[in-house]
């Protein structure tokens, strides 16, 4: 090992040429790093969506869902399949292993579309992919403003199909631009039915006939002379007058037109979504959907640029208004860790210059930061990270520990340096890096092992995490390889200089007088330790029993909340709600919302718009919430604080149920499987009464076990239908064919596209449907007349029977079948007994029909994989710990005194949460983790100096005491440099600090106890642990 | 000795060991405890709650509320049919003898009055030249004879009809049969025009028609303006009955609400959903045989709102 200071040192030009590499390879790494808010949790996911018109969930299901479900069994890599089949829509979601490149998924699932397609009967809706996108996907929300006020709500979403969104579409990196609200322009075949009956025509007839008439076709060409002309024939209807004008059919000669039989208008086509704005209008609104793996912040600036062309080439008075940036946030998150990284330098650099007295050795160390950055950066671009709030929190957290190899080296060089006068100064470089390339090595090692358990965590915590761990631990990685490599030949040129400037200041001990003073003030200390061996045991007792004390009074949460700074407010009403009704409320939340003075306006979207992005029905509407800048807010109000304003205002809606929540967060949670509660009992099974009776039974029965709270089961009906059964018998005597029948009322009733028409590249849909006042209402529906086959009208109501039903309002699937759910929280006492109690009890109880079973999940039973993970790794990464530590100090009890750090460590971190009112979380031991290896490092630094000294021939008492004096100053330092590098994210309160916090007030609290146990117990224990010296020198 | 205390570390390595990686399962486990999420109790079995809703918020939502009371319900059906000429005001004029048009004075649709002559014929026998004229007062209808045609004394040459009055015949389908009854008052509307008359069935075809399978029935309908012409294609509203009910509320008053029909009653407590039985109904009301009383006072509008409020701690359940 040693070998490579020999090499290092013969070769300092070629090692720094080579290091300038690495840095500037980190650089250009860093300009190819995608910029994120926060690592995307999103699952690997393929979403299939199929627009079915007018199907209601029964039927979605049967002729859509199952089919597509079906072709995706056995797909490679596949995790789970979940459906939703809604009115209208059939959702369903491919879960594929997490870490499946989701270009394969797409096409894996793309060749098994094809063969739904052909299980799906024609006319029952076309199954496609979603964007190609994540939960983080939906970048900028923004909305047409019309300050003229002269455009209709049709003529604005005109705009925005045919002109915004193709021309956003063409920005590099966005997938998909989707519109809502206002109305799409159709025309409109309005057909009064009297008339038909006048006529003896039926409605499909008047489909059938508007298709006919309404074409272009080519026909080839003909030669001429020595020329070729091209034979097309022109018939596609253009406006209104050409489809008015279409001949139905002739009587005697006299044309019917069409527009005897209908009106023919423009109208909006059946919307399931609409979008609202300030509590006053509806308006027209888009989404851009960025593409997977693009980065975000160039997309979105790109979209802003293209924006702003469009705003110049839109009719006068017509403005795109952006009303969500997911910029912002990037921005933000990005600010607040750069903040931390910056301050986070700046603080580590002064610790160094007190602790040193001088800048040269502080400014070797502190180069170790931006080349440990720098080598990061490489590692997360080649690991395909992006910068985001936590792989750049992840370097914030480093930093203080990025020096501290560094610190070691260059410490003990000053030190040789003053001790080996005269000697030749590569020489001393040379020696003083050897003497302490060993522990070095091996501490950075130890501290990239304690991370391991970190890249086992699974699903959203671990997406979340890993980003972290990975920087820390390349960025460690990079600070060894500064510390072996770099530092010494930094340290043969810029200490060199300055040793022939002390050498005239005379030989003196010459520490800064810091140091010195606290030397004083720690001598008597560590005398009083080592003496009386018993206090120091008494003193970690008691830490030990205090933070026993503290930790059950810690609370608890998974993970703390992102602040992403964009409010929502959620509102979900009645399942069987009308979109005006829907639309009525929201205004009237919208209204009070915008009472609060803070707020600048509101945007709401109701249920859905364009495929792709949001699969709400138009019983959930989402508002953004625009609040107005910082400065204009009330004396003392702060977000959450408005929050609350908020809260007040539209609490007490009656029949609204209210959520407050974030952008990015909503829509993550939509893609993410499973359910929120601990314990969700799934009942699989076909008949959905059969499901919602047993359900209820199951729940009845859970009820009683004890410990069992807030139980509830999915409601999965309430969404009312006019049931239209034909009676067989009855149709037989007029002739008709059920179809027959089914045919007229679909149209009649939900309309037909019969075609489109073009103006220029833009094509609307010609839509023939009744006249409102023949489909309206279950009376009018009665009435409805079907012609039958030989000249016949019948009234509807005399072959069908005609029912006010409640049906099921979404159908959702797993493994095939259908499922209900019964969730549930366990109240005092552990998950595993109740589950095997009411498992028990249900089984007595509730007799399940055949081919009904229950699969029980939940949090639980994330979290017993999660333990169940940990209780390998952990005690397999302390094992390696163990003989890192063993094989560095060939010496069990060495080894056994540094572990015994550890828990002296974790006390301090409880205190820590404690004293700052935090929760235990996923964060909180995350830092936890990180804690491990700090207060690994102290103790190996502080023991090997012992050994050092033993070896030397000091008594064991001496050389605790002196070896604890003269490692003071490294041990402090190391642990001031961690500790301050950190304070910028403890004081942060920027976008993000909240998810840092904890993590940063466990390391911060740790280091103080550890710092402590350092340096007065370990000397104490020392002698215990120690190796004697006549077995080392034997 | 040296041995015994190998032993000793080892079971302390081991013992730190445990307590560690008890400590840091502890530490995730533990932190996954409680998302918080607060979740309310289910209110299941629950659905007589009563419902308050502030006086400000109710004028917010534009919720109304009435008395129960008695309320006139007129039934109708609607019908289709076209007009026909009155059949007792047609004169279908056929010449006496066979012969030549000599001369035509009148047009198709040009009045006449009874004893008006409108055309001219040469008998093929005597060849005398005799006239046409109208047998009453009336529009000229039909007309087939242009000079010189050859015209035979078995068809109508002349259809005259007095269309002052017309009839409307409406199609009665076979569910309707029951209920459509002469008499009843009816309302004929003429699609595409804002013309309406109102009138009295005064017959009903005692056969149904083999191949529509429709009766029919009649309205006189005053035509003095000349706004009904017969082929005209009209429909038709019969007033099937009109009965004063003790109690009936507005369509959208009734809820249903698991699966039984509602309405919502004020009490001291509150508005309390009340299940309801449906008697007869019509567009806009329907009877309450069952479940309310006159004098109580009801949601007559919004009551839909009430529904959801009932509802809301069932819908949130997988939103959130």
């Amino acid at each position: 090992m040693n070998k490579i200071i020999d090499f290092v040192l013969e070769n300092r030009l070629l090692v720094l040429v080579l290091a300038l590499f690495i840095v500037a390879g980190g650089y250009f790494s860093y300009k190819q790093l995608p910029i994120d808010a926060f690592p995307d949790v999103s699952p690997a996911l393929v979403q299939v969506f199929t627009q079915t018109e007018g199907l209601a969930p029964e039927e979605v299901e049967k002729y859509v869902t199952f089919p597509v479900e079906v072709a995706m069994n056995g797909l490679p890599n596949l995790k789970s399949i979940r459906s939703v089949s809604n009115f209208g829509l059939s959702v369903v979601n491919i879960y594929f292993e997490d870490g499946t490149d989701i270009y394969f998924a797409r096409q894996v699932v793309n060749e098994r579309l094809t063969e739904a397609r052909e299980q799906i009967p024609e006319g029952f809706g076309d199954p496609q992919m979603g964007p190609i996108s994540t939960g983080m996907g939906l970048v900028l929300f923004y909305y047409l403003e019309d300050e003229t006020g002269k455009y209709s709500l049709e003529e604005l979403r005109t705009i925005q199909d045919w002109l915004i969104k193709f021309q956003l579409q063409t920005v590099p990196g966005v997938t998909e631009v989707l519109g809502i609200g206002g109305w799409e322009k159709q025309f409109h075949v309005v057909v009064d039915p009297t008339s038909l009956l006048r006529y003896n025509l039926s409605v499909n007839d008047i489909v059938d006939i508007v298709k006919k008439n309404n074409l272009n076709v080519g026909a080839s060409f003909i030669e001429r002379d020595a020329e070729e002309f091209l034979v097309r024939s022109v018939g596609l209807a253009t406006k209104i007058q050409d489809l008015e004008n279409i001949v139905v059919k002739s009587v005697d000669g006299t044309p019917v037109y069409l527009k005897e039989l209908a009106d023919i208008k423009i109208g909006g086509a059946v919307r399931r979504g609409i979008q609202t704005r300030n509590g006053i209008e509806e308006v027209v609104a888009g989404m851009v959907v960025k593409l997977y793996g693009t980065n975000s912040s160039t997309v979105i600036s790109s979209v802003e640029e293209k924006m702003a062309e469009i705003n110049k080439t839109l009719p006068e008075g017509i403005k795109l208004v952006p009303y969500y940036e997911q910029k912002t946030l990037v921005e933000a998150a990005v600010k607040t860790v750069t903040d931390a990284l910056i301050q986070g330098i700046i603080l580590v650099t002064l610790v160094l210059m007190i602790f040193m007295g001088s800048l040269r050795p502080s400014l070797v160390v502190a180069l170790s930061i931006p080349f440990s950055i720098m080598v990061a950066f490489i590692g997360m671009n080649y690991l395909g990270l992006s910068i985001n709030l936590m792989s750049f929190g992840g370097l914030a957290i480093a930093i203080g520990m990025m020096v501290d190899a560094s610190i070691v080296l260059v410490e003990n060089v000053d030190r040789l340096k003053r001790k080996m006068e005269g000697e030749p100064f590569l020489y001393v470089v040379s020696k003083a890096s050897k003497e302490v390339l060993r522990p070095i090595i091996f501490a950075i090692i130890i501290i990239i092992t304690v991370f391991i358990p970190l890249f086992t965590l699974q699903g959203v915590e671990g997406k979340t995490f890993k980003p972290l761990a990975y920087t820390i631990a390349i960025a460690m990685l990079g600070s060894l390889i500064f510390a072996v490599f770099v530092a010494p030949v930094l340290s043969s040129y810029l200490l060199k200089s300055k040793r022939k400037k002390k050498k005239k200041g005379g030989k003196d001990e010459k520490e800064i007088w810091i140091v010195r003073a606290m030397i004083k003030a720690y001598t008597p200390f560590v005398n009083l330790f080592v003496k009386k061996r018993y206090l120091a045991v008494i003193l970690s007792v008691l830490l030990l029993l205090l933070g026993a004390f503290i930790y059950p009074k810690l609370g608890s949460e998974f993970t703390p909340t992102l602040q992403e700074g964009t409010l929502i407010v959620r509102l979900s009403m009645a399942p069987s709600i009308s979109l005006e009704e829907s639309k009525k409320i929201t205004l009237i939340a919208e209204k009070r919302v915008m009472q609060v003075p803070e707020v600048r306006g509101t945007v709401t979207r109701i249920g859905r718009g364009e495929v792709g992005a949001h699969t709400d029905p138009i019983n959930s509407a989402e508002m953004y919430v625009l609040l107005k800048p910082v400065e204009e807010w009330r004396e003392g109000l702060n977000q959450q604080g408005i929050e609350l304003k908020i809260r007040e205002k539209v609490e007490g809606m009656p029949g609204v149920l209210l959520n407050f929540t974030q952008p990015i967060r909503m829509t993550v949670d939509e893609l993410l499987e499973g359910v929120r509660a601990e314990l969700a009992v799934k009942l699989f099974g076909d008949d959905l009464q059969e499901l919602k009776r047993k359900a209820d039974e199951i729940s009845l029965v859970l009820k009683k076990v004890r410990g069992a709270a807030d139980i509830q089961v999915d409601q999965i009906s309430g969404k009312p239908q006019l049931k239209i059964t034909v009676d067989r018998h009855a149709i037989a005597r007029y002739g008709l064919n059920l179809s027959d029948v089914q045919q007229a009322v679909k149209t009649a009733i939900g309309g037909e596209t019969a075609g489109q028409i073009f103006e220029g590249i833009r094509r609307f849909d010609i839509f023939v449907r009744f006249a409102p006042q023949f489909r309206s209402d279950k009376q009018a529906i009665s009435n409805m007349l079907i012609s039958s086959p030989n000249g016949l009208e019948v009234p509807l109501s005399q072959v069908a029977a005609i029912e006010e039903i409640e049906g099921p309002r979404q159908i959702t699937r797993e493994q095939n079948q259908r499922f209900i759910t019964i969730q549930c929280n366990v109240i005092g006492r552990d998950i595993g007994s109740f589950v095997e109690e009411s498992q028990a009890a249900i089984e007595k109880s509730v007799v399940l029909p055949v081919g009904y079973y229950t699969v029980w999940g939940g949090q639980f039973r994330l979290q017993q994989e999660a333990n169940k993970r940990f209780a390998v790794v952990i005690p397999i990464t302390l094992l390696l710990i163990f003989f890192l530590l063993f094989s560095s100090f060939n010496s069990m009890k060495n080894s056994l005194l540094i572990l015994l750090n550890i828990p002296l460590a974790l006390v301090g971190g409880i205190i820590g949460l404690w004293l700052t009112n935090q929760n235990l979380s996923v964060p909180a031991s995350v830092g936890f983790i990180a804690l491990f290896g700090i207060a690994l490092e102290n103790g190996m630094v502080l023991v090997t100096y012992f050994n050092q000294l033993v070896k030397e021939g000091k008594s064991i008492d001496e050389a605790s005491i002196e070896g604890a004096k003269l490692r003071l100053r490294p041990v402090l330092m190391t642990a001031a440099t961690t500790a301050l590098g950190l304070i910028p994210l403890l004081i942060a309160f920027g976008t993000g600090s909240e998810v840092q916090r904890p993590l940063a007030t466990v390391v911060v609290g740790g280091l103080f106890t550890s710092t402590i146990l350092t340096l007065l117990v370990l000397p104490a224990l020392y002698k215990w642990f120690a190796i004697k010296p006549e077995v080392s020198e034997l | 000795m040296k041995k015994n205390t190998k032993y000793v570390f080892l079971f302390t390595g081991i013992v730190i060991g445990a307590l560690l990686t008890l400590g840091a399962i502890a530490l995730f486990s533990g932190s996954a405890e409680n998302d918080g999420i607060i979740k309310t109790e289910p209110v299941e079995e629950e659905h007589n709650k009563a419902i308050n809703i502030p006086p400000k918020v109710m004028r917010e939502f534009g919720i109304e509320v009435q008395t129960a009371g008695p309320e006139k319900l007129t039934l109708h059906k609607d019908l289709t049919g076209e007009i026909v000429p009155n059949p007792y005001e047609v004169a279908h004029i056929v010449p006496r003898f066979a012969g030549i048009v000599k001369s035509v004075y009148k047009k198709i649709g040009d009045k006449v009055e009874k004893g008006d002559v409108i055309a001219v014929i040469e008998s093929n026998e005597s060849l005398v030249q005799y006239k046409v004229k109208s047998l009453i007062s009336g529009t000229i209808l039909e007309l087939h004879m242009t000079p010189g045609e050859l015209i035979g004394d078995e068809q109508h040459v002349v259809k005259v009809a007095n269309l002052k009055d017309v009839w409307a015949e409406l199609n009665v389908y076979q569910k309707d049969l029951g209920e459509v009854k002469i008499g009843q008052r009816v309302e004929i509307f003429s699609p595409h025009s804002r013309n309406v008359f109102r009138g009295k069935l005064f017959y009903i075809s005692p056969v149904v028609n083999e191949a529509t399978r429709t009766a029919i029935t009649r309205v006189k309908l005053d035509n003095r303006k000349g706004i009904w012409k017969p082929g005209m294609f009209i429909s038709g509203k019969v007033f099937t009955s009109t009965r004063t009910v003790p109690i009936a509320v507005p369509k959208n008053a009734v809820q249903i609400l698991n699966g039984q029909k509602v309405v919502f009653v004020k009490s001291e407590k509150g508005f309390e959903p009340q299940p309801v039985t449906l008697g007869i109904e019509n567009g806009d009301f329907v009877e309450i045989l069952d479940g309310l009383h006159t004098g109580d006072k009801y949601v007559s509008k919004g009551a839909y709102t009430f529904k959801s409020e009932i509802l809301k701690d069932s819908f949130g359940g997988d939103e959130e």
